[in-house]
């Protein structure tokens, strides 16, 4: 076996010496041969013509040695690699047209693939990431579909399951870190101990959190993550140990986590709307805590045991929901479900991400359709060259394999070339990246993303190639070779004599028109979607939240005399018309809700109570915002805790409770040891959580009866909206500077960014289409020039027999619609059926909106109308005496 | 002449090669001398296969070439058995035996 080995190592790489030796060897028998001849008293000459016989042709004899080596395949390989080489080389403009195309379908699959693997295929950066999952609860019957669960909660999932080994609960703040130049906002995550040990994190100083810090009445820790601890300690390797002041108090920092290690809102999105959390802070619970099956507010993470899949674990903590749902009075739809945390991540992006794969392998298909053609083009000019092969001896495979040689060579140079592309276009993605898309920042290259990128190169080169090998390779050598070199059968001027190429250009068209399609209709959500009113005006508005928290903010009065001063500076700013603050501002991920109680409504039996999103606004919030005033009044500068209670609702609520208009002057309270709240007024519904979602009951408390710590504040301006920022900056920090201001943006920004996931899908899909459609262009052109220049002496027989220019331009036209037109209609069926996968992303639109479905078949066919312009009018302007003494 | 000379069956060539080459190495043309030679120019051994079997052989390992000085001073490839080759040779003979031995059983028996 190893000898054998060696054998053809030696007969593949040291091919020259063995071809010496072999001629060698054959000349020392031949000269032996002769003399054995000559001694017998033949002449010299008669002698070696004897010893030749004998041996029989050495060129046969070297032949069959080759054969025997065993490297023939490979050798032929070489041999067919290096012709194809020249043939490429000989050919450069096709050559490049073709690697062109390819390397944009391959590049556009390596740049949607690597997406892809980055965000679904690569696991989280986690230990045992595959068994990591997010628990939340849900009771789709109230019209809740997911909600964060309480202590309570916990308790029972950690103490009652069978197939957790760990369990971790967190909840989400943010922070005011001081003491340093300027005070920060920080984000934090406030969790058990087992969080962080069951992520697998290893600090890279210090130490994370112990057992024992689960307990209350433990020093006050904090583990700071890699982030923050270079931001702002500047990397100081003696931290650890030392004290930092978080919302006033002192903290001492025991550790800080890796580089590499982020717990962002995508992977556990937490009730305070954190983004990426840079403390982690212990939770210490008591024995009263640990049963608070009140105040919904945390996160719940748990790593299934070895051996035990998703789906059991649902099943035992189903059975646990159950109890729940029993002992607490929860409505029957009750459940707590088991979210594997990959599918938290990039469960909404899914089916967004496969479509643009689908999308772009379609695109990749009408790259090689168009290259096929262009192949078969050129088959029909090498036919005397193949038909000169097969003369010589050359059997179908052979001749086959080798013109797969080149197009599978063409496909790796379009590979090698679409690579360069691709990397490229991920720099741009990563540019561009709308910043609420998970995983994006991991994006990038990787063996899988090279071997995905090779492996589809060289099945493009056979799927483009295979076509035109077998149809080379199919030659009637005596017609081509007797024709003397001119294309042998014309076909006249009708497409049905090439039945492939009418195929090849059908399946074009209908697969660019199923993507039109695809990309028309995610173009009309769009436009629905922006055309969505937010509820405000969000011209010229700048917005920040500003944290005036920690001990100096404890009282009521300092936090009003706060944003009252700021109020009072902000307003008398150049170029500022209005302003205003509020607790969670429409579009962020803040949010503020709780229990409500209507004077005179019970809800109904086994429902919880009701519950609505609660906002705390400023006097001029509304007038600045422009969110109109439906009935009643606003607030007012005297409603303040010496007068009574008042609030605001919107107009859902008031539609829901009070359809009859008369919600001013009722009654609610947040719970049943706070006093009633008067309504005094109605204002508009505002898209508080994206344009594309349904806002929940909203009521709004006046900052004077209830000061909040954390505002957002708003300023209309007369100006550039950005330019405002900075000194409004200014003002906070000259009545404060402890008090950190973060999250600066103007409302347009805001609106903008919200629609940022839904911009890229229509972006990507729609330069697809568009790619697709440029190609089946292309597509459509090239058989109907081809088939033009194969039908010269037709048309100009038909002219010579007087035929008009007009019925010839019309005879074209006819040919390349009729294909068109197959085409389209292919398309239509695959597009209604395949739109119907998109329903997750479209707004406003169906699947199957006719007026997209129309529009695109209309482009469509305009732009096949054009690929057979040209080529028409060539064939209008044949010359046919020219044409006819050419044949 | 050539007529009654026998064609060789196939692949018994391989074993001729083996079989001359057990007693000493040989260049080609000496082993296509001494097949011939001793099998009484009665077997047909066309020249022109003896080189692809000889590299047939080598790659199987069964042989190896060594290139020296032949009787007629002149550079010469020979080849010379190898263990496995050794081995091969009695395997094949004792094969060719039985099969000779049993095809002459079944023709006596008509």
């Amino acid at each position: 076996m190893l000898s054998n080995l060696l054998y053809r190592f030696r007969a593949l790489f040291h091919r020259k010496a063995m071809e010496t030796e072999l001629d060698e060897e054959l000349r020392y028998h031949l000269d032996r041969e002769a003399e054995k001849y000559r001694l017998a008293g033949a002449s010299p000459e008669e002698a070696t013509r004897r010893a030749k016989l004998a041996l029989g042709g050495p060129e046969q004899v070297r032949q069959q040695v080759r054969d025997t080596r065993g490297t023939k395949l490979l050798e032929d390989l070489a041999q067919d690699l290096r012709y194809g080489a020249r043939m490429l080389a000989k050919n450069p403009g096709l050559t490049f047209v073709i690697v062109l195309s390819l390397a944009i379908g391959i590049g556009a699959n390596t740049a949607v693939f690597s997406v892809t693997n980055t965000l679904l295929l690569k696991p989280l950066p986690y230990a045992h990431a595959d068994r990591l999952a997010i628990l939340w609860l849900r009771s789709p019957g109230i019209g809740i579909p997911q909600d964060w669960p309480s202590r309570g909660q916990y308790h029972d999932i950690k103490t009652r399951n069978h197939v957790f080994e760990e369990t971790a609960i967190a909840i989400g703040q943010s922070h005011t870190l001081s003491g340093l130049s300027k005070a920060m906002k920080v984000d934090g995550i406030e969790a058990s101990s087992s969080l962080l040990s069951m992520l697998g994190v290893k600090p890279l100083l210090g130490r994370i959190f112990l057992l024992e810090e689960d307990k209350p009445g433990r020093p006050e820790t904090v583990v700071l993550t890699y982030g923050l601890w270079k931001q702002a300690f500047g990397g100081d390797p003696n931290l650890v140990g030392r004290n930092i002041t978080l919302d006033g108090k002192p903290y001492t920092v025991v550790g800080v986590l890796p580089r590499n290690f982020r717990l962002n809102h995508e992977v556990m999105p937490t009730v305070g709307g954190i983004d990426k959390a840079e403390v982690f802070l212990p939770l210490p619970m008591d024995a009263k805590q640990e049963l608070n099956y009140g105040g919904e507010n945390f996160n719940i993470l748990a790593r299934v045991k070895p051996g035990v899949t998703m789906q059991e674990a649902q099943a035992d903590i189903s059975i646990i929901a159950a109890r729940l749902r029993e002992e607490h009075h929860r409505d029957p739809s009750f459940t707590i479900s088991v979210v594997p945390l990959i599918e938290q991540v990039v469960g909404n992006v899914r089916s967004a991400v496969l479509i643009l794969l689908g999308a772009v392998a379609l695109v990749l298909l009408i790259a090689c359709t168009n290259v096929a053609n262009l192949l078969l083009s050129r088959a029909t000019a090498r036919q005397k060259e193949i038909a000169m092969r097969t003369a010589l001896g050359a059997g179908r495979m052979r001749l086959v394999m080798q013109l797969l040689t080149e197009s599978i060579l063409l496909g790796v140079l379009g590979g090698a070339a679409g690579l360069i592309l691709s990397v490229c276009s991920l720099y741009v993605v990563r540019k561009i990246h709308p910043g609420n898309i998970p995983r994006l920042d991991e994006l990038g290259m990787d063996f899988r993303v090279l071997a995905f990128t090779f492996a589809i190169s060289i099945l493009t080169g056979i799927v483009f190639g295979l076509a035109p090998a077998f149809r080379a390779s199919r030659v009637d050598m005596n017609s081509t070779l007797k024709a003397g070199g001119r294309t042998s059968h014309s076909g006249g001027l009708n497409v049905k004599h090439d039945k492939l190429r009418g195929a090849l250009v059908i399946a074009e068209l209908a697969v660019s028109l199923t993507l039109l399609a695809g990309a028309g209709l995610l173009i009309r959500s769009f436009v629905r979607l922006v055309n969505v009113p937010p509820g405000f005006n969000a011209d010229h508005v700048i917005s920040m939240q500003v944290a005036a928290t920690g001990p100096k903010y404890e009282e009521h009065p300092q936090r009003i005399q706060f944003y009252e001063n700021l109020a009072q500076r902000v307003r008398n700013l150049p170029g500022v018309t209005g302003q205003g603050g509020v607790s969670a501002l429409p579009l962020t991920p803040s949010v503020g809700w709780g229990f409500m109680d209507i004077e005179g409504y019970v809800p109904p039996a086994n429902q919880p109570e009701l519950q609505v999103d609660m906002r705390l606004a400023t006097l001029d919030y509304f007038r600045t915002m422009e969110i109109p005033l439906i009935r009643g009044r606003f607030f007012s500068g005297t409603d303040t805790d010496k007068s009574q209670p008042v609030v605001l609702v919107d107009q859902k609520m008031a539609d829901r409770f009070w359809p009859q208009g008369d919600a001013v002057g009722k009654r609610i309270r947040p719970g049943d040891k706070s006093p009633w709240h008067t309504i005094v007024g109605v204002v508009g519904v505002v898209k508080e959580y994206g344009l594309d979602t349904d806002t929940r009951m909203v009521v709004y408390y006046p900052h004077l009866q209830r000061p909040g710590n954390t505002m957002f504040v708003v300023a209309r301006t007369t100006t550039d909206p950005v330019g405002l920022a900075d000194a409004i900056v200014h003002q906070v920090r000259a009545i404060d500077a402890d008090v950190p201001v973060y999250d600066i943006a103007t409302m347009q920004q805001r609106v903008h960014d919200s629609v940022a996931r839904q911009r890229f899908a229509m972006t990507m899909l729609g330069a697809f289409a568009c790619f697709a459609m440029i190609l089946a262009a292309i597509g459509v052109y090239g058989v109907m020039s081809f088939l033009v220049t194969q039908g010269t002496s037709d048309i100009a027989i038909r002219m010579a027999l007087g035929a008009q220019r007009g019925s010839i331009l019309s005879l074209v036209f006819q040919q390349g619609m009729g294909l068109a037109l197959i085409g389209i209609a292919t398309g239509l069926i695959g597009a209604f059926s395949l739109t119907r996968m998109m329903g997750g992303l479209l707004f406003g639109v169906s699947a199957t909106d006719p007026l997209t479905f129309a529009g695109v078949v209309l482009l469509l066919t305009l732009v096949a109308l054009s690929a057979c312009y040209f080529p028409a009018r060539r064939a209008m302007r044949v010359d046919p005496m020219v044409a006819l003494r050419y044949e | 002449m050539a007529d009654e000379r026998l064609e060789l069956p196939q692949g018994t060539l391989d074993l001729l090669i083996l079989k001359a080459l057990a007693l000493e190495s040989l260049h080609g043309w000496a082993i296509s001398e001494r097949l011939q030679q001793v099998s009484r120019e009665a077997l047909q051994v066309q020249q022109g296969s003896l080189y692809p079997a000889l590299h047939r052989l080598e790659r199987r390992g069964w042989i190896k070439a060594h290139w020296a000085i032949s009787e007629n001073n002149r550079r010469a490839k020979y080849y010379e058995l190898t263990r496995q080759g050794q081995k091969q040779l009695e395997a094949e003979t004792l094969a060719w035996r039985k099969l000779a031995a049993a095809i002459g059983h079944v023709l006596d028996m008509a």
